[in-house]
């Protein structure tokens, strides 16, 4: 069932997630199909998150935006920033004046993070969330897999001293506080409005652009629109109970991007093995860290995260 | 050393790896409910790239570790290009000897043909030399009526039918494998032909009769009411004149129309993804109904080729497709599902979206047919073989039914 629209505001908003967003040439929204968007959200019962561009949008924009409860994101560069809640730092920048209040992303590619992991890690006290995207998840080796275990270790031994105050690392806290999958559930709970008038299953969708292709025909298509309304062809496949490796997974934190497995799988239901492995990287580390804390200290006792002995659902396939 | 007549072939087995080689995209014919859209005389396999394909396959044991292979060539026609499929062969035995592979006398060629070659100098002389390794299967349709509706040769002016250039090798074909099977494909259009065809494939000899209804949605409305109609005259001709017990035909299999269980009767009907299917370029397919020449509306599913190797991502859908997912809420609860099968290929070609995860049902109505009519079969049969006492004997011999194939 649907629960957010996300509202890209500009041809230009930023990326906060693993797609990039390379396009430079301002294109606004007609403040109509704004309008008609949050009247839409309105009617579905929809929260509408909001993607910036950097500029500073016309003021008349921005009453309309506010004429409804609403998140907002834009990156670290934009004029907008004071009004955003989640900002997107694309690569790592220490002079960044963190704000208690915001939500970061950090948008970083894996040879970024490998680098730069002792000076992210500095700045953990100053957030109370971060979220961490591998921008370039999909060239993920398996040569890659201790240095990842490096930064979680390395991450999880500061987190272990913050996480009582609050502290949350998406890589890391966030398995350790769920019970079934959360994923980013881009098509089964949430679709986007694009400048254009159409909805997409994200924006990723939207701003691959007219010639982006990945192997089996266009990737951008649209899912559409305000005057007709949403229409998800195969929706069913963007649901985790259609997802043969992913029904059964306990690596509950996955983003499970469609996007990703779209483009890497050619099936939207079907995650890469990279996607999986760095997830389940990640969910070990969480174990280790619950482990390392106390249960009881986090105010869990319930949780435990069961020793497995694979990085990939799929070499197990046969056993789910 | 296991012989190689002990190993079982099937196609579905988990043992059995089966690579096939589209060594070209020409056939003589034009058969009307041929699913091979792309048919062209231009795309032919070149040495190079099949020496390639081979080399990549045999040089990665490790990712080949099936204990035998079916090594498949088909076209188009195959046997068009029988210097090369020689060719082929002989490198591979060659070369499975050299590095020693465990597929070294675990291995059969196999072929599909429309027979009218096979009696050819280079086709019988290929036979010849690989006589233990081989599986040939000729298709004929039927009558030559039947036959003749769809299997025409391709080309301007009046049509004009295949039968009787086939049937002319059918002698010499079951004298070199008496055991040879034939497929059988119904479409819309030869529904009312059906009792005959199967009866004068009998009649020549043929024991083993696989027929099944094209995958792709066809069917006219009572279609499936002649079709019920015709296996039932079939089967009380096979049951009348005592011909079960030397024949089968694969429409009445005990096996057909049971409900099945979500969780154990879960796996995938095909073995798409399993398979390894190589075109001319030089492209790996998980099935060649994934190449461009078998889509009418899809792109071709490639999932690595000669020069990179498999692309494992690529092959994860495939591999882990069961069939609740892929299946509509009313193929889940269906009271007699079992036996009603799907091709992958079509399954794609024919979806919304571009999608291995969409079942076709556009056989539903055949399939249910199917069923009245295999009950019926098996009823009436088993009251027979009751009252002579005979029951007993017929069950301990067992029956043989190959698999509803894909086409």
């Amino acid at each position: 069932m649907l629960k957010y629209l996300v509202i890209v505001l500009d041809d230009t908003s930023v990326s906060y997630c693993h797609y990039n967003n390379e396009c430079k040439e301002k294109r606004l929204i007609d403040i109509d199909t704004l309008k008609k968007g949050i009247v839409y959200a309105m009617k579905e019962n929809l929260s509408i998150q909001y993607v910036l561009p950097d500029y500073t949008l016309p003021k008349k924009y921005v009453e309309v935006m506010e004429s409804i409860d609403n998140i907002k994101f834009c990156s670290s560069n934009s004029d907008m920033i004071d009004e955003a809640d989640v900002i997107v730092l694309n690569g790592w920048c220490s002079n960044i004046n963190f704000n208690r209040e915001k939500t970061y992303v950090l948008r970083i590619s894996k040879e970024e993070l490998f680098e730069k992991e002792k000076d992210i890690k500095l700045s953990f006290d100053k957030m109370s969330r971060l979220n961490v995207v591998i921008t370039n998840i999909t060239s993920f080796k398996d040569s890659d897999i201790d240095r990842y275990n490096d930064v979680l270790n390395s991450f999880s031994k500061d987190v272990k001293s913050l996480i009582q105050n609050g502290f949350k690392i998406n890589i890391l806290t966030d398995r350790i506080m769920l019970d079934a999958m959360n994923n980013c559930n881009a098509g089964a709970e949430n679709i986007t409005l694009a400048p254009d008038g159409c909805f997409y299953v994200c924006p990723a969708f939207y701003h691959c652009g007219e010639n982006g292709e990945y192997g089996l025909g266009k990737t951008k298509f649209c899912i559409g629109n305000l005057e007709k309304g949403v229409d998800i062809k195969n929706s069913q496949l963007y649901e985790v109970e259609y997802a043969p490796l992913c029904r059964k997974c306990d690596a509950y934190h996955c983003k499970r991007c469609v996007w990703l497995n779209l483009n890497s799988t050619y099936e939207i239901n079907t995650p890469s093995h990279e996607q999986c492995v760095v997830a389940h990287l990640e969910r070990n580390a969480s174990k280790t860290l619950l482990e390392s804390i106390g249960k009881h200290k986090l105010f869990v006792p319930e949780k435990e995260i069961k020793e497995i002995s694979y990085l990939d659902p799929f070499d197990i396939i046969d056993k789910l | 050393m296991t012989k190689i007549k002990d190993l079982d072939f099937s196609w579905q087995s988990k043992i059995t790896k089966n690579i096939t080689f589209i060594v070209t995209k020409d056939c003589q014919l034009a058969c009307k409910y041929c699913y091979l859209v792309g048919k062209n005389e231009k795309e032919r396999m070149s040495w190079e790239v099949a020496k390639q394909a081979i080399d990549y396959i045999l040089n990665n044991e490790d990712k080949f570790k099936e204990e035998a292979v079916i090594w498949d060539f088909i076209g188009g026609e195959p046997f068009l290009e029988i210097e090369l499929i020689d060719k082929i062969c002989d490198y591979i035995k060659i070369q499975m000897f050299k590095k020693d592979h465990h597929w070294f006398n675990s291995y059969i060629f196999s072929f599909s043909t429309n027979g009218i070659n096979y009696h050819t100098e280079k086709v019988q002389n290929f036979i010849n030399k690989n006589k233990d390794h081989l599986s040939i299967g000729i298709t004929i349709d039927g009558t030559k009526r039947k036959h003749d509706l769809n299997r025409i040769w391709k080309g301007e002016g009046p049509e004009k039918g295949s039968y009787e250039d086939v049937v002319k090798n059918i002698p010499l074909w079951l004298k070199q494998f008496p055991e040879a099977g034939t497929k059988v494909t119904i479409s819309s259009t030869d529904i009312p032909y059906i009792k005959e065809s199967v009866l004068h494939l009998f009649s020549l000899g043929i024991h083993e009769v696989n027929i099944n209804c094209v995958f792709e949605d066809v069917w006219k409305e009572g279609d499936d009411l002649v079709f019920e109609e015709q296996l039932i005259e079939l089967a009380d001709e096979i049951i009348d004149n005592n011909l079960y017990e030397d024949n089968v035909c694969s429409f009445f299999s005990e096996h057909i129309g049971k409900p099945l269980d979500r969780e154990l009767d879960n796996q995938n009907w095909c073995g798409a993804g399993k398979m390894l299917s190589i075109d001319t370029a030089g492209n790996f397919y998980p099935c060649t109904r994934f190449a461009q020449y078998s889509l009418r509306s899809k792109r071709n599913w490639i999932i690595g080729d000669i020069n990179n190797g498999i692309d494992n991502n690529k092959l994860r859908p495939f591999l882990t497709l069961d069939r609740c997912t892929q299946s509509s809420q009313e193929c889940i609860d269906c009271e007699v599902a079992s036996g009603c099968a799907w091709c992958q290929g079509e399954n794609y070609d024919a979806a919304l979206t571009p999608t291995i995860y969409q079942r076709s049902t556009a056989i539903c109505k055949m399939h249910k047919a199917t069923v009245r009519a295999n009950n019926y079969y098996w009823n009436k049969l088993y009251r027979k073989l009751e009252l002579e006492g005979k029951r007993e004997d017929f069950e301990k011999r067992g029956i043989k039914v190959s698999p509803i194939s894909c086409y």
